[in-house]
């Protein structure tokens, strides 16, 4: 982060000296903020003002890696609140909340949902395993009541649901604020290096050596910011700084209020002890209740949640939260783009009729929909226009006769296709002509305007 | 950054009109330019009592509270060489839409006037100066750094105090204005506020070329960071500047009719 | 040193407007603080859920919808039923059928259908039109002369037509409006100084700045919205002060994951749950994001969202 010259005439000595060879202190400090002289060529500053001044130029929140190998992830970097400044570093990662009583029935419901939306895999990321009551989830005041006594028969219970949860190819959480049973989880988990969570204030430094000893970051939560404050500045003084920040489960209103002021106080106001990613558990927020756990974790992940841990996650519901993740965490620079290539729509095979648009996801997404409610089968082929919109494609040249052209021969279509329509979109009417010549023998239609008319377009087409 | 912040300079003793209104304390001519600024695009307004050696101080109560209880409290700059008018003023000044504006301090004979401003939570205009124009950006570096000791010392923060460079009028001094815009430059690199009086530049020149050489000149000293100038907002030009530059350096979103707000 | 966050209102708030009148009105806006941001200063209203109900009726092939509308058949009837849904705050009317490419219902039945439902919802009722300019322009002049007094929200006035609606709707019979961009933040603020300058005041107009469903260029909108409401309390910029309404049914409800058969995607479990699930994920990213308003189809989507405001704030 830069520093304002003014940070740093306040170190100065404001003597006025001269030895660094500028006639004032002002004069310097406003030099180094410009980066044309190093903060060095003062003789007489402080070893605490250049410990301030390096702690000032830190980045304001640390990257933290959890996980091994293929499943290792990054959380956290962040160095804006709003996407529209500057693209988000680290995507949210999801997890769900393994129970011994219901691990079996719902591993495999979560194990199903895996697939690949705008060439990205869309998955579980991790599987979350907690022990008895001295999480900090109960810490905050708000623990599972069937959890928390903690006795050796839930002891065995959660080392064999960690287990299990190990063996499913998922990084995982394990939460569990007793060291000695902590111990053995991460014994049989150590290899995916999961995130350690459970550290609090009664028993942060145990955690520490735990979380050092296997090499794993360590989540921390306290009963309140000040709490999770000073634990965190408590780890940090005995050099542990791979850490997660619990926000806690007092309530849905509380975690939210804790994300929000440890990203901003991190971000805005450069609070190095709260520049760490979040966890939030959703399932000791909103237990049993899915839909609010859903409407939860839309919320968290616009604000700031970094692991977002559920009770489970149907089908249905990962829908939604992974294209909303996928949205959110696009660059704001840069449009998302699908790769060119022939999209069979509605079962469409080689003697389907064909429509072409450009490469924008956005608009990608919309025609395909639209085409695939009309019930036609359709083969939709996505040419390399610069990811831009059919308009702003067209007058960039990147959408033309001649583009379409070499697309086509690109990729052989005049060999794979037998059907010899193609449907343009009604924006680019104009190009009607000009395509009929550089793509000999096909019939060339003008689709509608605006995707809304699509279906009906298509029906009628059909008939 | 927020959106540039216009000074209306209008309420001047230096115009008949004002200085007889303010003599017979007669409301309307300097509500009336009040107003006309406002609606031209002032965000504070200058009241320059002049020297106002004798009833200064009943004569800044007077503007200040005739002012704001007519322009919904519009904030004010209170200017005038006689401190003890402007302390009255700010007694009786409502700041429920900004600290009042101690106009002027500089490191010579009006340093005090950074205390009177500390001890009442008011911004300064510091002159980098001591008496007369500074001679060059190490003389106005001294100064700046003499008056921002002086105020954090007395506990002011330093976005209170607003440094003006001192613009210098281009007849006779052409060669200089590079080197203040610079100054204006360093200062926003330094977590500093600027202000300045823009017309000063123009001084000397015929009427209709003045406003050309002040509104290009405003634009250039923006984009160095000036965050205030004192000016004529009734002057179009000059507010058609400062709403382009706005949208230039994204302080306020674009709209088509961004110059009819 | 211990940590105690600062809270961080601002000096500028957003406007209040009012929808509906006696006691079931409702008010949105009016917050000094980011979206559910309550740690730095006391929101002053809740942010408010409608259910759309249209005077085509509902898709009863939903068989959970079919259900919580069973035994009614009129608008009117619909409306009822749906001012009884757990978390709603106020009733959207959508007059889908008067779109001149579909059944091109006449203005005189629309507002005939306006009244009824007005008459049949004990609360707060929006009304929103076809889409087509022209046809709502001449279908909210109507409406707003018949339902005078209920304080009725218009959706939308967009560029193309915000003159005729505003005037007649605002200035003529006091109701409120919606002013609609297509997620573009500067056409946003132009559209309401535009409708400033007819001499309509912030507290008749709420902003429609688009509509994505999850998943479907969903950071625009987020970005949009986040983009306003720094605009109106961090730069104080009157223009955007307004209120932000969401509708996000329509679009929540058509996108493939929506839409799609179960026949066709076995493992994504039934349609309706989907269409369901799309809409709470929605909706609520739009309030994390700033709207002070949404409107949903599903009264499961109402209920999931109501108790979401209501767990954060």
């Amino acid at each position: 982060m830069a520093l304002k010259g003014l940070d740093i005439f306040k170190l100065t000595p404001k003597t006025n000296c001269k030895d660094c060879g500028v006639p004032t202190c002002m004069a310097f400090a406003m030099k180094v903020a410009q980066g044309s002289v190093q903060i060095g060529a003062c003789p007489h500053m402080s070893d605490e003002a250049l410990a301030a001044l390096g702690e000032a130029t830190a980045p304001p929140m640390k990257l933290v890696k959890i996980g091994a190998g293929e499943r290792e992830y990054a959380l956290g970097g962040e160095t804006v609140l709003f996407r529209h400044e500057k693209a988000f570093v680290s995507k949210n990662l999801f997890g769900v909340a393994l129970k011994p009583d219901s691990a079996e029935r719902v591993l495999p419901e979560v194990m199903k949902i895996d697939y690949e939306r705008i060439g990205e895999r869309m998955h579980v990321e991790l599987l979350h395993v907690g022990y008895g009551g001295s999480g900090n989830g109960d810490m905050a005041g708000s623990g599972n009541g069937d959890m928390a006594d903690g006795g050796s028969g839930d002891r065995a219970a959660f080392l064999d649901t960690v287990r299990k949860a190990a063996a499913a190819g998922r990084t995982l959480v394990i939460e569990c604020g007793d060291a000695g049973v902590a111990r053995e989880a991460l014994e049989l988990a150590k290899d995916g290096k999961p995130l350690l969570n459970g550290a609090n204030p009664s028993n942060y430094a145990e955690m520490a050596r735990l979380a050092e000893e296997y090499g794993v970051a360590l989540g921390v939560g306290a009963p309140d910011i000040g709490g999770i404050y000073d634990t965190v500045q408590a780890l940090e003084g005995l050099g542990c700084k791979n850490l997660v920040i619990d926000v806690g489960a007092a309530s849905a209103k509380e975690a939210f209020a804790n994300a929000v002021q440890i990203r901003r106080a991190a971000i805005k106001d450069s609070v190095r002890s709260l520049g760490y990613p979040s966890l939030v558990n959703l399932e000791k927020l909103a237990p049993g209740n899915p839909e609010l756990q859903l409407a939860l974790a839309s919320v968290f992940v616009l604000k700031y949640g970094s692991i977002i841990i559920m009770g489970d996650m149907s089908y249905a519901q990962a829908l939604p939260l992974f294209g909303l993740r996928q949205n959110i965490f696009t660059d704001p620079q840069k449009p998302m783009t699908v790769e060119p290539g022939v999209y069979p729509i509605n079962g469409a095979d080689e003697s389907a009729i064909c429509a072409t648009t450009v490469n924008f996801a956005l608009t990608y997404f919309i025609i395909s929909g639209e085409l695939q409610r009309s019930g036609v089968p359709v083969n939709l082929l996505i040419s390399d226009a610069g990811g831009y919109s059919v308009l702003t494609a067209w007058a960039a040249g990147k959408l033309s006769a001649a583009s379409l052209e070499k697309f086509f021969s690109e990729q052989g279509l005049n060999d794979r296709l037998k059907n010899r329509t193609l449907l343009i979109p009604g924006k680019v009417a104009v190009l009607k002509g000009e395509i009929e010549e550089s793509l000999p023998g096909w019939n060339i239609v003008v689709a509608p305007n605006e995707a809304v008319g699509i279906v009906k377009f298509m029906k009628e087409l059909s008939a | 950054m927020g959106r540039f912040i216009v000074i209306g300079e209008r309420i001047h003793c230096i115009s008949p009109a004002i200085r007889a209104a303010m003599e017979a304390r007669d409301p309307e001519p300097i509500l009336r330019r009040a107003r006309e600024q406002l609606d031209a695009g002032a965000v504070y307004l200058d009241v320059n009592i002049g020297p106002a050696a004798k009833n200064g101080e009943d004569l800044m109560k007077w503007a200040v509270r005739l002012i704001q209880e007519n322009c919904d409290n519009v904030p004010l700059c209170l200017d005038t060489a006689n401190a003890a008018a402007i302390e009255a003023g700010i007694s009786v000044y409502d700041r429920s839409r900004g600290k009042p504006i101690v106009n002027s301090a500089n490191a010579g004979d009006r340093k005090s006037n950074v205390d009177l401003a500390a001890r009442n939570d008011a911004i300064a205009i510091a002159l980098c100066s001591k008496d007369g124009v500074p001679a060059n950006n190490d003389e106005r570096q001294e100064y700046c750094q003499e008056l921002l000791e002086h105020g954090l010392a007395l506990g002011m923060e330093a976005e209170d105090l607003w440094f003006d460079p001192l613009c210098l009028v281009i007849k006779g001094m052409q060669e200089k204005q590079l080197e203040m815009l610079e100054f204006i430059r360093q200062l926003n690199d330094m977590g500093l506020s600027s202000v300045c009086g823009i017309s000063n530049i123009s001084n000397g020149m015929p009427k209709a070329v003045r406003p050309i050489i002040d509104s290009t000149e405003l634009a250039m000293a923006i984009e160095c960071g000036l965050k205030a100038a004192i000016l004529n907002p009734c002057e179009r030009r000059m507010m058609e500047t400062v709403k382009a530059a706005d949208i230039i350096l994204n302080n306020t979103l674009y709209a088509d009719s961004f110059l009819d707000i | 040193m211990p940590f105690a966050p600062v809270p961080q209102a601002f000096k500028s708030s957003l406007k209040e407007v009012v929808i509906g009148a006696g006691e079931s009105a409702v008010a949105l806006g009016g917050e000094n603080v980011l979206p559910l941001y309550s740690f730095d200063a006391p929101i002053k209203n809740r942010p408010k859920v409608g259910i759309e109900i249209s005077d085509l009726g509902p898709d009863r092939s939903l068989p959970e919808l079919a259900k919580f509308y069973e035994g009614a058949s009129s608008a009117a009837e619909l409306a009822a039923r749906a001012c009884a849904a757990p978390g709603a705050d106020f009733v959207c009317l959508w007059l889908e059928g008067a779109d001149p490419n579909g059944e091109d219902r006449d203005v005189a039945d629309c507002v005939k259908i306006c009244r009824e439902v007005a008459e049949a919802s004990p609360l707060p009722l929006a009304v929103q039109g076809c889409g087509s300019p022209d046809k709502d322009a001449r279908l909210f002049e109507k409406i707003a002369e018949a339902l005078q007094g209920r304080n009725v929200l218009l959706l939308s006035a967009k560029e193309e037509n915000y003159k005729g609606i505003a005037v007649a709707a605002v200035t003529a019979y006091g109701q409120k409006i919606a002013a609609e961009s297509s997620v573009d933040i500067n056409l946003a603020k132009q559209l309401n100084v535009l409708i400033s300058q007819l001499g309509i005041a912030g507290d008749s107009t709420v902003m429609h700045l688009g509509a994505s469903a999850a998943g479907y260029g969903f950071e625009y909108i987020a970005s949009t919205t986040d983009r306003v409401r720094l605009a109106a309390l961090a730069q104080n910029d009157a223009a955007l002060q307004m209120p932000v309404i969401a509708p996000v049914a329509a679009d929540a409800w058509s996108v493939k994951e929506s839409v799609m058969s179960e026949d066709e995607f076995p493992e994504w479990g039934p349609v309706e749950r989907r269409g369901a699930d799309m809409e709470i994920c929605t909706a609520s990213a739009m309030i994390a994001a700033g709207a002070n308003a949404v409107i949903v189809r599903h009264p499961r989507s109402a209920a999931a969202v109501a108790e979401l405001i209501s767990a954060l704030l």
